[in-house]
Parts: C-alpha cells; structure tokens; sequence
C-alpha cells in the first residue's frame, strides 16, 4: 500500500522535474528567476491541445507547441532579460513576471478560461509489478523527463557550448574575456530553458489529460520549490526536489487529507530552509553549478 | 620595422569617471615583445582592457593585424588572434584542469589539431598533465599561471597580451614564467607585456613603453628605457611637477627605425 503512494509520488514529481531543471537553468547561470516559465509550461499544453482539436497530427501538434515555447523564450530574452543585463536583478524578475500574467490573458482570450480536457494519445495502460500498479502514460512521461535531463547534464559536461555555459555560470566576467559570446550562449540557454518547460507541459497533459490557462501556476510555483529544495544552480538536485515534492503531496493527500496538500509541501520548504539553507544537494557555495 | 600587428593610435579612455588613458599609441611589431610599465594607476590595465574591447575606448583607433578593430566585440577579436591572459589568472575552478584547456580553445573548429596542441602543452607543463581530470583549484598559483597561458595559447593568439603574469609567483616560478614568454617568442609569437617587475620585463622587451598617470612618459628600446632617468622618475614621480614637465615633453629615447 505504502509502496503504491510512493510510486505514485514519484511519478507525480516526475511533472515537476522538467519546469524545476529549466528554473534551475536560468538560475544557475544567469541568476535570474524567470517568472515566465509558469507560462510556457501552459503555452506548451494549450497550444498543442487547440492544434490537436484543430486536426493536427500530434507530432505536428507538439512541434507547434515547442515552437511556440521556444520564440516565448526569445521574446523573454529579448524583452525582458537582455534591456536590463546592466541593472539590479530584480528588474528582469518583475518583467518576467508581467510576461507570466501577460501570457495568461492572452490564452484567455484566444482559448477561454475553461479547463479544457486533453485527447488520450496513449492507449490506457497499466503496468502491474506484484501489488504494484504503474500508469503507462505517467511512467512514459517520467521517463522522457529522466532521459532529457540526463541529455542536457551530459552536454553540460562534454560539449562545447556545455562548457561555455559553465564558464559563463562560475563567472561571466571571465567568460568574456575568454571570448566567449555570451549574448549568443544567453540567448540559446533562453531558448533550451523554454524547451524543457514546453515538453514538461505537453507530458503534463498527456499523462493528467486536462489543460487550462491557468495550468502553470500551481506547478511553476512547485517546480521553483523543486529547484530551491534542491539548491538553486543544481539539475540534479532539482530532479531529486521535483520527486520529493511529488512523494510529498501524495503521502499528504494519504495520511492528512488534499487540503493539507499545500501545507506540506510548502511547510517541507520552509523547514528545510531553516534547516539546510543551501538546499538539500547544493554546495552551491563551492561554485559546483549545474 | 617589420610588419606591424597591432597599432592603437591615440586611445583615450575612462575608468568609471576618472580619466585613465589619454592620447595613448603604441605598435607591436609581429615577432616582438613590447612591455608596458608603470606605477600602480598608471592606466597599463585599462590600456590592455582597451585593446582587448573590454573597457570601451573615448577615442582613438586600433588596427589589429590590418584590421580597424575599434569597434569588434571582444570575442571576434579573440577569434582573430588577440588574446588575453588576464591579471589574476582568472581559472574556472569549477572545471578540470583539461575542461580549461578546452574552453581556450572553444572557438576553433580544428578539433584535432587541438587535441594535438593540448597534448603540447601537456609536455611542456607535466605538472598539468598528472592532474589533467582533477578540479583546476587544486593548482597552486604558479601551476594556475601555467594553465592561463596554455588556455590562451589554445585560441592560437597573433598576439598575446599577458597582464601581470608574475604577481604573486614564487621567485623560482617568476623565473621559469619569463623563460617560457622568451621561448614562445622565439617560436614567432608576438606579446604585449605589461608588468610591475619592471627589471625582468624589460630584460626579455624588445621595446618598452612607460605610462605615467594615464600618459605616454617615454618609450623605446628596452634596454634604452631601463637606463634612462625617465623610468625612475615617471616610478618615484606621481603627481610632481617635474615629473608632469617631463612628461609634456615625451621624452623619446632610442627610438627604433
């Protein structure tokens, strides 16, 4: 029984994980929280669930959404981040976050407000491991996010954009002087960061089949406790804050009841602030970034 | 004078309000060592920050191996071959020894070549090689100098300014430091040198500059400028009139044809 809540938490958190590593990407390296990610991440579950309606083909579909995430991500880049480099941080933080309610009102007024309920892709299957049930969709879903968080940390690691945005999250100054174009290497980082949020939204919406306009809040604001849970700048302690999150609501919804749903994981949070400031994972202090 | 690879005419520059470069020329020579010496505040830093687009200039012109660069961002001069081993090394202590090495080298294409050349500098720094996989932060700062200089060598540089290379070094480093720019030299690269160890800069210099309080004060043959009066004046100097005096008539000694 208990083995069952877990599993379903973890796949749970596995929605998380994807929209926890993207904050995780802008903070690491650039410092910047970007509030507009809750929006992509329902761009990507709205865009694709008006062109499935629309006749699409699904691979069209999701190519429409991605597409859709990643010129948000440029428009952000473009808007937000790169006319305020020169000043505080908050100041991208508050435009990004115009961005977030800007982009809402927009999909309100081109889809509606509705919850909208999104076509069953995957045939509903479960897998049974002696007492054990997994839903084929929720586990399709954890396990593309694993793999692309797995693609990105090794890219990271053996590329050579990977090092250069290494270079530019210890230290942007040297990274310059190095010569590294850091307008261009930003820019494609806005631009992956909006990736992973759009496939975090179209896996979202595969494996809980509804979408709305207001479908990135809740779990944006989730995915930031993921990422600081796991030490703000760390990919893999934001997977490891995503599935414990996600264990965290369902043993919740279990043992206390769905209204304690936001107690706990926030409560969680703020203990572990108090606690481990630095997060769970994060020797963010000894400049190990991503 | 041979061909020339860099020529900056008439740089003026700031640092934040203050005026720290005025009316600053200067020319390297392909094959040369050019040093710039000064005081502390002297504007040798800004210069250098200068010709690499770091620090942007108010006025003046810099061509670098026939190009007007004046206005390039840094990393397409870098791509041309002007290349900075920065003061304070500046190592990225988050990657290995041989991620630093690669990330010298993150513009060029020639991906053998550089596998090739980093095996060079292996060689020649065996110090690197034992620990090529281990975190750069384990180097004690001469080893870190060495990685810096094999970094930059590793964007194949035209001309590779070096600021203040020595500070901080053991004797015994600071030694073996001017030794190896002398080797590369020979080896036909072309370096601007700026240097509080005024001695042993100017020592290994084919020709000098001194600046003083953002100015020219004297230039010319090294070993001219390490005899003149000038070099100790524009030192001991600062803000006296003599100096100032001596500064308004730009000495210039044993001026290379």
């Amino acid at each position: 029984m208990i083995s069952q809540q877990i599993v379903n938490g973890f796949m749970l958190g596995g929605v998380y994980v994807m929209i926890a590593v993207a904050f995780t990407l802008a903070i690491g390296v650039l410092n910047f929280l970007n509030f507009s990610i809750p929006g992509i991440f329902m761009i990507a579950g709205m865009v694709s669930w008006a062109a499935l309606r629309g006749g699409q083909h699904w691979p069209i579909a999701f190519g429409i959404a991605l597409a859709a995430s990643a010129a948000v991500g440029v428009a952000v880049y473009l808007l937000t981040y790169r006319p305020s480099s020169d000043s505080d941080p908050e100041v991208p933080l508050v435009s990004s976050l115009g961005f977030l309610v800007l982009l809402e009102n927009l999909i309100i007024l081109w889809l509606g407000s509705d919850q909208q309920s999104f076509p069953a892709l995957i045939v509903d299957f479960n897998w049974r491991f002696g007492s054990i049930i997994i839903g084929g969709a929720q586990l399709l879903s954890l396990v593309l996010s694993l793999a692309f968080v797995i693609a990105l940390s090794l890219s990271l690691r053996f590329t050579n954009l990977g090092r250069q945005v290494r270079a530019i999250a210890e230290n942007r100054r040297t990274a310059t002087i190095l010569g590294v174009n850091v307008g261009s290497v930003v820019s494609r980082l806005f631009v992956l960061s909006a990736l992973f949020t759009g496939i975090g939204g179209i896996l979202f919406a595969i494996s809980y089949l509804q979408v709305s306009s207001s479908m990135g809040e809740s779990i944006g604001f989730k995915g930031i406790s993921a990422m600081i849970i796991g030490g703000m700048g760390n990919i893999w302690g934001a997977v490891a804050g995503g599935l414990l999150i996600g264990l965290v609501e369902i043993l919740s919804t279990q043992f206390l009841g769905a209204d304690f749903v936001n107690i706990s994981v926030y409560g969680l949070l703020l203990a572990l602030l108090i606690a481990k400031p630095e997060g769970l994972f994060g020797p963010v202090a000894a400049r190990e970034k991503l | 004078m041979s061909e020339l690879i860099l020529k900056a005419e008439s740089l003026s520059a700031c640092y934040g309000r203050v005026e720290a470069l005025s009316d600053v020329s200067l020319q390297v020579a392909r094959g040369e060592i050019v040093t710039v010496v000064g005081a502390n505040g002297a504007g040798k830093s800004t210069l250098l920050q200068s010709i690499l687009g770091a620090v942007s200039p108010k006025a003046g012109k810099l061509t670098f191996a026939g190009q007007d660069i004046t206005r390039w961002p840094i990393y397409r001069r870098i791509e041309e071959g002007l290349v900075l081993v920065p003061e304070g090394r500046r190592i990225l202590v988050s990657m290995t020894i041989e991620e630093n090495l690669l990330l010298g080298a993150h513009m060029r294409r020639d991906k053998i070549a550089v596998r090739r050349e980093i095996g060079g500098i292996y060689d020649r720094f065996p110090n690197l090689a034992q620990r090529r996989n281990h975190n750069a932060s384990c180097l004690s700062g001469g080893e870190q100098q060495m990685l810096a200089l094999g970094r930059a060598l590793l964007a194949k540089p035209q001309l590779l300014m070096m600021d203040e290379p020595s500070l901080g070094l053991s004797p015994l480093f600071v030694q073996r430091l001017f030794e190896l720019i002398q080797a590369y030299n020979r080896e036909g690269l072309s370096i601007l040198l700026i240097e509080q160890n005024t001695a042993n800069a100017l020592r290994i210099a084919h020709r000098a500059t001194v600046l003083e309080l953002g100015r020219v004060a004297l230039e010319g043959d090294a070993a001219s400028v390490a005899g003149s009066t000038g070099l100790q004046e524009a030192y001991l100097g600062g803000t006296s009139r003599e100096v100032m005096e001596v500064d308004h008539k730009r000495k210039s000694v044993g001026r290379r044809s």
